[in-house]
């Protein structure tokens, strides 16, 4: 049974990685014009002035004055919101509305302070309920156009680590430092010490270094696989406040179990925990059958299947962190290309330890070790990660934006 | 005095405690009779070793004197051989 359960994780993974995605929370600001109109041609200029500062913002543009089925939608957006709208320019962000356009410098601000609190604050499309149908009326939420987005003073006191500003904090740093603790975990470390010292025994280093690259390289594929597969689950559901807060959950006990495997280790010796000796057993057979494969391909092969098999394993044991990275680059609207970089960057630094090992068996031709205190500590900082971002999660979401360039 | 040390290939504490070890050696001349708790599997069970790798087991006249487990450091090591020598 196990066997095929296996089997079912990777297709419902793969599944899901091919499901087509709209990438991040996208904010979408409604402008409702008049060709002509002074006014509107201010702001038309004022956005376009703003072009880089609203990359993330989708702008839907609606003709009012000679289309009458936008003239209709904007009467009902009119009742949507209870509002009595007399003229043009009218924006709209979420429940928020701006009428007229004075000027850049204020009624151009509004504009700007909205798009900034929904950035940082949840975001519902009303307009879009409205286009599908719903036309439950909604309160106006006014404060949005005076919100002023803060220059950073959220500072957060963490054990070991110190004060840390969440708000400088990059995405790439706490990237690189969850793939670190995420890539230190024993689980298939002591697979890739094993094949090191089957490909040892062989003595031809060249044939080591092909055999024991795939292996590594096939388990960053793998796990870049499991990582998208995650963003993309995370990103369907993150615009809901509901599962925003499973996550958050998941990611709090992810950290307890965390500190608790740390805590149990502080009473235990350091060394390597024996692995349940049929599956030990198992995969040294696998390993000796295709390194000693007169054919290289029929080897390299042999380590490909490895890697999937024992990275899908592994999947298991460090679930929690991929799922707190994805919903870190999904809250901060990362997507695309962006978040590939990111995923690829996660990888580099889980993998570090690996490359790290197998590097100096190549050069030296000698096995060596990583002490297991690091697993030990990897458990500590996990945790801590884990707790905070969770806690966060629910009660700041806010602060997990950091801002960088 | 003897030691049983009790490694494993695929542990990486283990490969850093065998140089340990070496270095220890070089220090004090204890007979080592090395054992992998794979290819020795039937020698190692003898010991009863538990989960935890790796293990150095000290005898004397074929009576186990003291155990240690896991990872430790050289001095730790070095001061451990020294108090069974002074038993």
């Amino acid at each position: 049974m196990n066997r095929y359960l296996k089997y079912l994780v990777v297709l419902v993974l793969s599944f899901i990685l091919l499901l087509p995605s709209t990438y991040a929370k996208d904010i979408t600001l409604y402008f409702f014009h008049g060709d002509g109109c002074p006014h509107c041609a201010a702001e038309e200029t004022f956005l376009e002035n703003h072009q880089n500062e609203l990359k993330d913002i989708n702008i839907v543009k609606y003709e009012v004055w000679g289309n009458s089925e936008n003239r209709d939608l904007l009467k009902k957006i009119g009742k949507k919101f209870d509002i009595e709208i007399t003229g043009v320019p009218v924006n709209i962000v979420g429940n928020t509305l701006v009428k007229g356009y004075l000027d850049d410098s204020s009624t151009g601000q509004k504009i700007l302070n909205m798009i900034n609190y929904y950035r940082d604050n949840d975001y519902t499309d009303y307009v879009q309920e409205l286009l599908e149908g719903n036309t439950e009326v909604v309160k106006t939420n006014d404060k949005a156009t005076e919100y002023k987005k803060k220059k950073s003073t959220h500072t957060i006191t963490i054990p070991i680590i110190g004060k840390v500003d969440l708000e400088k904090v990059s995405l790439s740093f706490a990237t690189i430092i969850i793939g670190l603790v995420d890539g230190f975990n024993p689980c298939a470390m002591w697979v890739l010490l094993f094949l090191i010292s089957a490909l040892l025994g062989m003595k031809d280093r060249k044939r080591m270094f092909i055999i024991g690259f795939t292996f590594i390289l096939t388990s960053g594929l793998v796990y870049l696989g499991i990582l998208l597969s995650w963003i993309n689950i995370v990103v369907k559901v993150s615009t809901s406040i509901l599962f925003r807060n499973i996550i958050a959950v998941v990611a709090i006990i992810g950290g307890l179990i965390n500190l608790r495997s740390y805590l149990k280790s502080l009473k235990e010796e350091d060394g390597c925990d024996v692995v349940d000796d049929k599956k030990r057993k198992k995969i040294f057979t696998k390993i000796k059958t295709f390194t000693r494969e007169k054919s290289l391909v029929l080897a390299m092969l042999g380590a490909v299947g490895l890697a999937i098999s024992i990275n899908i394993v592994e999947l298991a044991c460090s679930a929690g962190l991929p799922l707190v990275f994805s919903e870190l680059l999904t809250i901060n609207n990362i997507s695309g290309i962006q978040s590939l970089l990111y995923v690829l960057l996660y990888i580099l630094f889980f993998l570090i330890d690996d490359l790290i090992v197998f590097t100096i068996a190549v050069i030296t031709m000698t096995s060596t070790g990583i002490s297991s205190k690091y697993n030990k500590y990897s458990h500590l900082i996990g945790g801590i990660i884990m707790l905070i971002i969770g806690i966060l999660l629910i009660l700041k979401p806010g602060w997990l934006m950091f801002t960088f360039k | 005095m003897k030691v049983i040390k009790i490694t494993a290939v695929w542990c990486g504490t283990c490969l850093i405690m065998n140089k340990t070890w070496n270095k220890v050696l070089k220090e004090k001349n204890i007979e080592t009779i090395s054992l992998d708790y794979d290819m020795d599997e039937e020698e190692v069970q003898g010991y009863q070793v538990g989960k935890k790798l790796p293990v150095f087991i000290f005898m004397n006249n074929n009576q186990e004197i003291k155990r240690v487990v896991g990872e430790h450091s050289y001095e730790d090591m070095l001061k451990i051989v020294s108090d069974l020598e002074n038993e």
